[in-house]
């Protein structure tokens, strides 16, 4: 039987009694749903998770994905679980109705996919990778572009990539290479290397219609000269499906995550590797950077999901495993107690539900704002949008940074068994390091936050969060028992505007690479303060819990909720005055560190 | 065709590490049990939705599934779940779990039926809780129809269906004539176990489990009828007719014992555990 890999009750403390998703149904667009629409599609994630991802976890790691005659062979259940969500409308579930989906807000559709991942993340990327080309196409291709791809990813048949790394062009995507020569005919021929394009070419799909970012001959140097093409494996025609010169050249061998291949892609070795064109040219990156932003939080998500599930394994164990007896009692005739018991061991757990629920909290509020900005217009609606644009390089490194100790601490709770493949913890460790590489490194998101989005408008968004956050700090100092972590917050709030300032004079000072040299440990006590916010939100939900005379379970939730915030506090957020003393300091030591003294 | 599917909510098997029992010992304590429909009445919904389609095209509806359950509000959200998955109304028989036993279920049912003339009933085997294995037997005594227990495949034929039903020795297959009781077993929902007069011979459903409810379905669940009716309406001054004297857990189970070699284990599984 599946074992627990999310805690159910979690979910629907943060959807309904936190974000309370339940009122935005009161406002267009969301009015068709209702609680009851969202509980049925909880359920149908718990289901998937249990029935389609599941059992197939361990297999699909000891089985990665080969390449065999063109094609990458993955697991059969794939295909099921694309059947599913393409047949269930899970695809298109939050698109506009519009573009042909059913509204469901984000931050729902985000539960549904923790849920999944939670599960199995590698099988869960695949309608995820799908939803996300399709977006992208339904946002900016035209109708009848659109139409010849999108009821086919919809109904998940053909799966959707997203095409931009090139060897010379990771993170560096101004560098793209590839090129799109035009034709007479309305189409674009395609030649150029891919590399480490997930779910390319599989086995499980019909078709793969990638999301290609190409530079048309002749195109400006740089980001403004890179566009966004539609380029299918097939492409189709009145007579049928016909082979589009998309080659699979290598399929990589990965640390973990490996039932979701990544491939190397040589597109125009025939010369016959037709693109078209999606929206105007010359403004690929920014198309695809709505795409980017919102699969950062799924990253986020992603991290957090992994660690939730490696949490309930090492829970799990720590109950059953007797080892040792308690410090005060070594009386050897006594039997061994549980590992959960001991004080260290417990440090452990709790630490890996700070990181869990804390991040969850954070990715929600993320999604959350985008649907509000849903149902808001003009300065409000511009408010969410500028929240969710800053705090979404938080949602996704804290989450990919932090998941990564959260499932090494999970590890070792099992001690000798955790570094065995008898029990999950170890497939857990290797799956989850991957959240800080894809989708842009922390590094470079800690360039985003502090060189672009922390700056932007004069701090603009900055003022706004540092509001956001004042407002629940306010809010705790009324409720017993929270004001001292209230005051604790505002210490650390003040402690990152201290930084915040110290570091945009140096900018203003024009040491732009002093500024930015430690930007990766700003965006650390960013995120650790972001992260204490959504902590202080969910003590302050708890607590109004406790309030509603709420039943024997409910009350043991919300008990046990308050323990975890109170360990962040304790453990978690002190942990922002390394860094920030440190970014303080600013005596450039990196940028000073010569190559040559690299021994 | 128009079928009538019983449904059960039942504490989910899993929390088995939740049940209380008080020290009176005279029910058993429920509180923060979760519930979920009878494994075996999800496969009888399953069943009736294979019967009323055809299996290539699913979002046709060709006949009427009507779920109806027993029990207090709460089960509204299974028959809501029903609903969602695909059955087109619902009943709800307003009562308490405490306040019912097979005999009451059976006769209610069978004043549903009366009313709602559907030409099958479909429900488990069995329900996970109880485990009696009572009430399809008893609702077709009671309408005197035509019945089937324990159905492994079923297909539709002029006036009525074949059954595959799994017993002992293996399998074996009644010709039941509408309108008839059928309880199903586990293998029913097998990818090529039900066939209605619409599916295509050698057809296979590309799945083995009850069919996941599609988003535009869920949402429009809160929408499709769902009628609310009173026990007494239904089955009159009837009260229980069998009672729970005591609940007990089952011993916890005792350390296990290393033996030397086969022969030893050989004498203790006949003389202690008397197994052999
Ligand atoms: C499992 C997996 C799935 C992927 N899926 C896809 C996909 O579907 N589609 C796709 O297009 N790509 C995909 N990628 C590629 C991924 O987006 C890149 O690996 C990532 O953006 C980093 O680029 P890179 O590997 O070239 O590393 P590099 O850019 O070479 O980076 C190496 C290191 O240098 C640092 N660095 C680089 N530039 C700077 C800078 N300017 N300032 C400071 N530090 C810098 C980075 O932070 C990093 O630590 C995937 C990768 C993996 C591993
Ligand atoms: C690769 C590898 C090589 C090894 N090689 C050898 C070898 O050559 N010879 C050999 O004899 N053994 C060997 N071992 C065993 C190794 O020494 C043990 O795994 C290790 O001592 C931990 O014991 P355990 O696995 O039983 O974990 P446990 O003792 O069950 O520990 C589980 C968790 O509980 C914690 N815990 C346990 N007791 C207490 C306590 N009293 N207070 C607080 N926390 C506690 C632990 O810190 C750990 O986090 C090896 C193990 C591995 C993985």
């Amino acid at each position: 039987m599946a074992p627990t890999v999310i805690d159910a009750r979690n979910l629907e403390f943060l959807l309904y009694e936190q974000f309370g998703v339940e009122s935005l149904t009161e406002h267009a667009p969301f009015t068709d749903h209702s609680r009851e629409t969202f509980d049925l599609a909880l359920a149908t994630a718990h289901k998937l998770g249990r029935e389609v991802l599941w059992p197939p976890f361990r297999e699909m790691d000891q089985e990665p994905p080969v390449l065999i005659d063109g094609r990458v062979r993955v697991h059969p259940s794939i295909r099921a679980l694309l059947r599913e969500c393409g047949q269930g409308g899970w695809i298109n579930a939050d698109v506009p109705v519009a573009h042909g989906g059913l509204q469901i807000p984000r931050t729902v559709m985000t539960a549904f996919r923790a849920i999944l991942a939670a599960a199995n993340y590698s099988t869960s990327v695949f309608p995820a990778l799908t939803a996300g080309a399709a977006h992208l196409l339904a946002s900016f291709g035209a109708e009848e572009l659109g139409a010849l791809y999108l009821p086919k990813m919809y109904a998940g048949e053909w799966q959707g990539t997203m095409a931009l790394t090139e060897p010379q062009a990771g993170s560096s995507l101004s560098d793209i290479r590839t090129r799109a020569t035009p034709t007479t005919e309305g189409h674009y021929l395609i030649h150029g290397q891919k590399i480490f394009i997930s779910a390319a070419r599989h086995d499980q799909a019909e078709n793969g219609v990638n999301l290609l970012l190409a530079r048309i001959d002749g195109a400006p140097a740089g980001v403004k000269g890179i566009s966004l093409f539609v380029v299918p494996d097939r492409r189709p025609t009145d007579s049928g499906l016909v082979d589009n010169d998309v080659t699979c050249t290598s399929v990589y061998h990965k640390v973990g995550y490996r039932g979701a291949p990544i491939t190397q892609l040589s597109l125009g070795d025939a010369g016959d590797c037709r693109g078209w064109l999606v929206g105007q040219p010359h403004s690929g990156l920014r198309y695809m950077f709505q795409m980017m932003n919102e699969a950062r939080i799924e990253v986020g998500l992603g991290a957090t999901a992994i660690a939730s599930a490696a949490y309930h394994a090492a829970l799990d164990y720590a109950r059953h495993r007797p080892q040792g007896r308690p410090i005060t009692s070594k009386d050897p005739a006594q039997a061994q107690v549980p590992i959960i018991e001991h004080a260290d061991v417990k440090r452990m757990l709790l630490f890996q539900r700070a990181v869990v629920e804390g991040s969850l909290s954070l990715v929600l509020q993320c999604t959350h704002y985008s649907d509000l900005a849903q149902t808001l217009q003009g300065d409000a609606r511009e408010r969410c949008e500028l929240l969710l644009d800053l705090l979404t390089p938080a949602a996704k490194s804290y989450p990919a940074e932090q998941a990564i100790l959260a499932v090494s601490q999970g590890l070792q709770c099992l001690g000798g068994y955790g570094y065995c493949a008898d029990f999950a913890l170890e497939q857990y460790y290797r799956d989850v390091r991957i959240h800080t590489i894809h989708e842009g490194t922390t590094g470079i998101q800690a360039l985003d936050l502090l060189g672009r989005k922390v700056v932007r408008d004069g701090g603009k968004a900055m003022f706004l969060f540092l509001d956001e956050v004042g407002t629940s700090i306010s809010e705790a100092r009324g409720v017993a028992g929270l004001g001292a972590h209230a005051a604790q917050l505002q210490a650390a709030l003040d402690r990152l505007t201290a930084v915040t300032q110290h570091l945009t004079g140096l900018a203003l000072e024009g040491k732009i690479d002093l500024f930015l040299a430690d930007a990766t440990l700003y965006l650390e006590v960013f995120g650790t303060v972001a992260v204490a916010w959504q902590w202080l939100r969910q003590a302050m939900t708890a607590e109004r819990g406790l309030e509603r005379d709420p039943s024997e379970a409910d009350a043991r939730f919300y008990r046990s909720k308050l323990s975890a915030f109170r360990f962040f506090f304790a453990y978690e957020l002190p942990k922002v005055e390394g860094p920030a003393a440190r970014l303080l300091d600013s005596d450039g030591l990196t940028l000073k560190t010569e190559e040559e003294l690299f021994a | 065709m128009k079928i009538l599917v019983a449904l059960k909510r039942v504490a989910d098997p899993a929390n088995h590490n939740k049940v209380k029992i008080p020290a009176a010992g005279d029910k058993i304590d429920t509180a923060g049990l979760e519930w979920q429909i009878n494994p075996f009445d999800l496969y009888a919904l399953e069943t009736a939705l294979r019967l009323t389609e055809d299996g290539k095209a699913p979002k046709t509806r060709l006949g009427e599934v009507v779920a109806v359950t027993l029990g207090p509000a709460e089960t509204e959200t299974n028959l809501r779940s029903a609903l969602a998955t695909g059955a087109d109304r619902a009943i709800r028989v307003d009562t308490t779990d405490d306040a019912l036993d097979g005999r009451l279920v059976a006769a209610a049912l069978q004043k549903l039926v009366e009313e709602e003339k559907p030409d099958l009933v479909l429900m488990g085997k069995q329900v996970v809780d109880g485990e009696n294995n009572y009430v399809g037997q008893a609702l077709a005594e009671l309408l005197d129809w035509p019945m089937a227990t324990f159905a492994a495949t079923i297909k539709e034929e002029a006036g009525g269906l074949l059954v595959g039903r799994e017993v002992d020795g293996g399998v074996s297959t009644l010709r039941v004539k509408f309108p008839a009781v059928v309880t199903v077993d586990l293998r029913i929902v097998a990818p090529d176990s039900v066939r209605s007069s619409k599916t295509a011979e050698g057809f296979k459903y590309p799945y083995e489990e009850v069919r996941f409810a599609p988003l535009p379905a869920i949402m429009q669940a809160k929408k499709k009828p769902l009628a609310v009716k009173k026990l007494a309406d239904l089955v009159g001054g009837a009260t229980l007719s069998s009672k729970y004297v005591k609940f007990e857990a089952p011993p916890a189970r005792k350390a296990g014992v290393k033996v030397k070699d086969v022969q030893e284990l050989v004498q203790k599984l006949a003389t202690e555990a008397k197994a052999i």
